[in-house]
């Protein structure tokens, strides 16, 4: 950065350094991930009778086909695979049990660590947990490939950072309470329920789909899933792909200057600044 | 301190307070009066496992909104079922399904032994320890969408609800068969808390009608891990649906539960021989 | 090196009250309340110094302590450690100094504390070779072999903090924060750390140990600051605390005959076994040795008897009480 970096080019960059140390701390944890493969097959079997079951009586339900509906729910399981998210949790276990100070005496910051932390630990659910899934997928006869593969990777790539960026800024809360596990749990649940995880957004009622248009979950699960399936309506409103990544990115440096602000002020809270 | 106790103590020490269902309220009202030590944080979990509850409720409705349906089944006869298996969940998971989390918990961290050393039988510890009052806020759910369901509904015979009843009993005493199961395999497996999701998942399968499933996979739900009677069965008696080959799902039940009760202390036994 | 000149730390705090009715009114009136953890402390620490800084819980030491890590904000005050404020411009300063907390650590659990090194490799960009050297180097010292390519989880507690010091030290930093760096450890193993500390130190590195273990310090420090009540209440050598309540002995004292002690002032009963077994503290100052043996043998017959200096257990536990 300063003319330093030339001369201590041998040592490694923090990136580098922590993604491979995360993915050796989560390799001991791989048989647990692994579970994964027993149980994302199971739960898409039950969506698979259910919706094979509704599909009998009409033949489309909000605009999907069977065939969109299953591919739905199979993409939006590798999202949630992709964008699994433990920074939030970590950030509050360090900053309750005071080990966020080891953070605090080394010239590093914690986000860009955490960042890395997480691109170590999906790199090892790639293999472990997501390549197996999609093998049963395409057993199962799933035609996953998708409609704009270029557009895909990048609204896929924009999830994984906001998805971050949510959960790291819920974790921040903990610099003003002392017990977060609840209001952890809450905002996961939302965020899981209204990012359109478990069901596709546009099946809820209209009305609703309105207000979830203009919250930033959309763009978790939502958004890079109809990316793939190659068409994107919410709440009636259709838009051109390109269209809705950029609104996606947008969304990514508001969630960032959001997160940074209220970082400064739980830091200032932390090192007790004016108190 | 225990040789003093004179021959006559010891009979008094038989009372309820000092019976296995004595330390098990012990147990209970130790975990409420730690969890309200932090109050908001207690009531917002319980408002979550309520609202998490709701999930396969709220599909029913979308599912019936947007015009589709489960055939054979109105709208609030799915949301009875569910409201059962919700039912048989708000009560197994804050009363006994925490020997879970605290059999891996303890196994993980060592204290499993500390439960051990207590001269009282293990299986009534490690329930007796857990008493999970959070999820209290999964039988709120339950009692909710129940109700909802049972209003919109006519009312039944009263033939029809005692054999609901008999069916509701074998519901939980399935979930208990999966809490050992869990538990067991919670000693061998340390530190795995991913033991819940196999079981969870397979519990999906539970919430919806029997007759969505393929005749193979009816089969399995059925006479292998009889998932059809946590509340398919028991809703099916109460609305007055035919039930098929009840006396072979009871069977399969219990053999699930003696199994379930074998697999535990078998494990138990393995812990303590091996010296954990 | 290091200064630190009228430090003052303000803390504001709520009351909250335990019912749930009191927790309710709170949400709307709060009850301020003020603590002054640190009331205006000076000091001056010189490059290479060992020096303790002990304190009772609550005595405002660790707040001390956070404040020259640049982890805390003071309210008013100066810190200047190596030419920085250490709140101000954190992240260059912290390259600088080292920190071993006993009771947080930096290693990760579930991998070997060698991948944990190479971590701070790179967060403090230490160039590969000066490392290679650095962590063989204190894996010598501290006598650790192979096992710092052990997951850290299979570690014995004494094998773990050793590698704290190896992650805390990588850098070479000038100046080292101890806080309780040998708790819950064998003898043997605090042993060990104790002789690394003092080869760092003698190779130039400055340290400062928080600890309330008292052997610690006693091996450790050349130099003692006490604080309590937020205000310094002796800062000064090693051996001066020993005497600083004047010259005492313990003595420790088997009698034939019931033990009647000289009434003379100077004298403290620590502790009584029994009628014919007492432990006293005389002040060398007030009253003689032999004068105090002659009376006491005289009244009640001396069977056996043991002299020693006052721990500094004790000179301590006077220093907490002031």
């Amino acid at each position: 950065m300063d003319g330093i970096v030339s001369r201590r080019s041998d040592t490694p960059p923090i990136f580098k350094a922590v993604i491979s140390a995360t993915y050796k701390e989560n390799l001991a944890y791989r048989s647990q991930m692994a579970i994964s493969i027993f149980t994302q097959p199971i739960y898409f079997l039950v969506q698979y009778f259910i919706w094979q079951s509704v599909f009998k009586i009409s033949d489309t339900v909000s605009g999907f086909t069977l065939d969109q509906m299953l591919l739905y729910f199979a993409i939006s399981s590798l999202s949630g695979f992709l964008n699994w998210d433990s920074a939030g949790t970590e950030l509050q276990d360090l900053i309750q049990t005071g080990k966020f100070i080891t953070f605090q005496i080394r010239p590093v910051s914690h986000i860009y660590y955490s960042f890395f932390q997480k691109v170590g630990n999906r790199i090892l659910a790639f293999w472990v947990e997501m390549v197996p899934v999609i093998f049963f997928y395409i057993l199962f006869g799933i035609d996953l490939i998708p409609a704009k593969p270029f557009w895909t990777v990048i609204s896929f790539s924009i999830s994984f950072v906001l998805s971050f960026l949510v959960s790291y800024t819920v974790g921040t809360i903990a610099f003003w309470l002392v017990k977060t596990d609840g209001v952890r749990r809450s905002i996961l649940l939302f965020t899981q329920i209204f990012s359109g995880l478990f069901l596709p957004l546009n099946l809820f009622p209209k009305g609703f789909q309105k207000i979830l248009f203009y919250l930033p979950f959309q763009f978790i699960t939502y958004v890079p899933t109809r990316v793939y399936i190659g068409s994107y309506e919410l709440a009636g409103i259709t838009m051109p792909i390109p269209q809705i990544v950029f609104l996606q990115a947008i969304m990514v440096v508001i969630m960032f200057l959001v997160n940074r602000f209220i970082w400064s002020m739980g830091i200032k809270r932390f090192t007790g600044v004016g108190s | 301190m225990m040789q003093v106790i004179s021959q006559n103590t010891r009979e008094k020490m038989k009372g309820l307070r000092y019976s296995g269902f004595g330390v098990y309220i012990q147990g209970i009202k130790s975990s409420l009066a730690s969890r309200m030590a932090y109050r908001g944080d207690f009531i917002m979990s319980m408002f979550i496992m309520m609202i998490v509850e709701l999930g396969g409720p709220v599909i029913t409705l979308i599912i019936y909104n947007n015009g589709a349906s489960f055939p054979g089944w109105g709208v609030y006869e799915v949301l009875l079922l569910q409201g059962i298996f919700l039912l048989s969940r708000g009560i197994s998971f804050p009363f006994f399904m925490g020997i879970v989390w605290n059999t891996i918990s303890r196994v993980q961290e060592g204290t499993f032994d500390l439960l051990l050393i207590k001269p009282r039988s293990i299986l009534l510890m490690s329930i007796a320890s857990a008493f999970d009052s959070e999820d209290l806020g999964k039988l709120i759910g339950g009692i909710l969408v129940f109700g909802i369901a049972m209003k919109n509904l006519p009312a039944q015979p009263l033939h029809n609800w005692i054999t609901f009843f008999i069916f509701f009993i074998f519901s939980i005493l399935l979930m208990f068969a999966f809490g050992l199961f869990m538990a067991g395999l919670g000693i061998v497996w340390i530190g795995n808390y991913r033991i819940y999701d196999i079981f969870m998942t397979v519990m999906e399968f539970g919430m919806y009608p029997k007759s969505i499933f393929t005749k193979s996979f009816q089969t399995i739900t059925t006479y292998i891990i009889p998932i059809s009677l946590l509340a398919s069965y028991p809703a099916s008696a109460l609305l007055g649906k035919p039930n098929t080959n009840v006396l072979l799902a009871l069977a399969s039940a219990i053999v699930f539960f003696l199994a379930g009760l074998w697999f535990y202390f078998r494990m138990v036994a393995n812990y303590t021989s091996s010296g954990g | 090196m290091i200064h630190v000149s009228e430090l003052k730390k303000t803390f504001t705090t709520y009351e909250r009250g335990g019912t749930f009715r009191e927790a309710l009114i709170s949400l709307f009136v709060r009850k301020k309340k003020t603590v002054n953890a640190v009331k205006g402390i000076s000091f001056d620490i010189e490059e290479g110094e060992l020096v303790g800084f002990l304190g009772p819980n609550g005595a405002g030491k660790s707040t001390t302590i956070k404040i020259l890590t640049g982890i805390m904000h003071p309210t008013s005050g100066e810190v200047d450690i190596m030419g920085y404020t250490p709140w101000k411009n954190r992240r260059k300063y912290v390259e600088n100094i080292g920190a071993v907390f006993g009771q947080k650590s930096q290693l990760l659990w579930d991998i070997p504390p060698l991948d944990a090194f190479n971590l701070n490799q790179s967060i403090y960009r230490i160039p590969s070779n000066e490392f290679k050297k650095t962590v063989s180097e204190m894996v010598e010292m501290l006598a650790l072999k192979d096992l710092v390519k052990k997951p850290t989880r299979q570690l014995s507690l004494g094998e773990r903090m050793k590698c704290e010091f190896i992650m805390a030290m990588l850098h070479k930093p000038r100046v080292v924060f101890l806080d309780e760096p040998t708790i819950g450890l064998d003898v043997i193993a605090k042993e060990k750390i104790r002789e690394f500390i003092l080869e760092q130190n003698k190779k130039g590195t400055t340290f400062i140990l928080t600890t309330h273990d008292l052997e610690d310090v006693e091996h450790l420090a050349k130099r003692v600051i006490v604080i309590n009540h937020g205000e310094i209440v002796y800062d000064d050598s090693m051996d001066k605390l020993r005497n600083y309540f004047g010259e005492k002995k313990t003595i420790h004292l088997t009698t034939r005959k019931k033990i009647m002690l000289p009434k003379h002032e100077g004298i403290a009963v620590r502790s009584q076994l029994s009628d014919y077994d007492i432990e006293v503290v005389i002040d060398l100052s007030q009253i003689k040795l032999n004068e105090f043996i002659k009376k006491v043998n005289e009244e009640s017959v001396i069977s056996d008897m043991s002299i020693e200096g006052l721990e500094l257990e004790y000179i301590i536990k006077d220093l907490y009480q002031v």
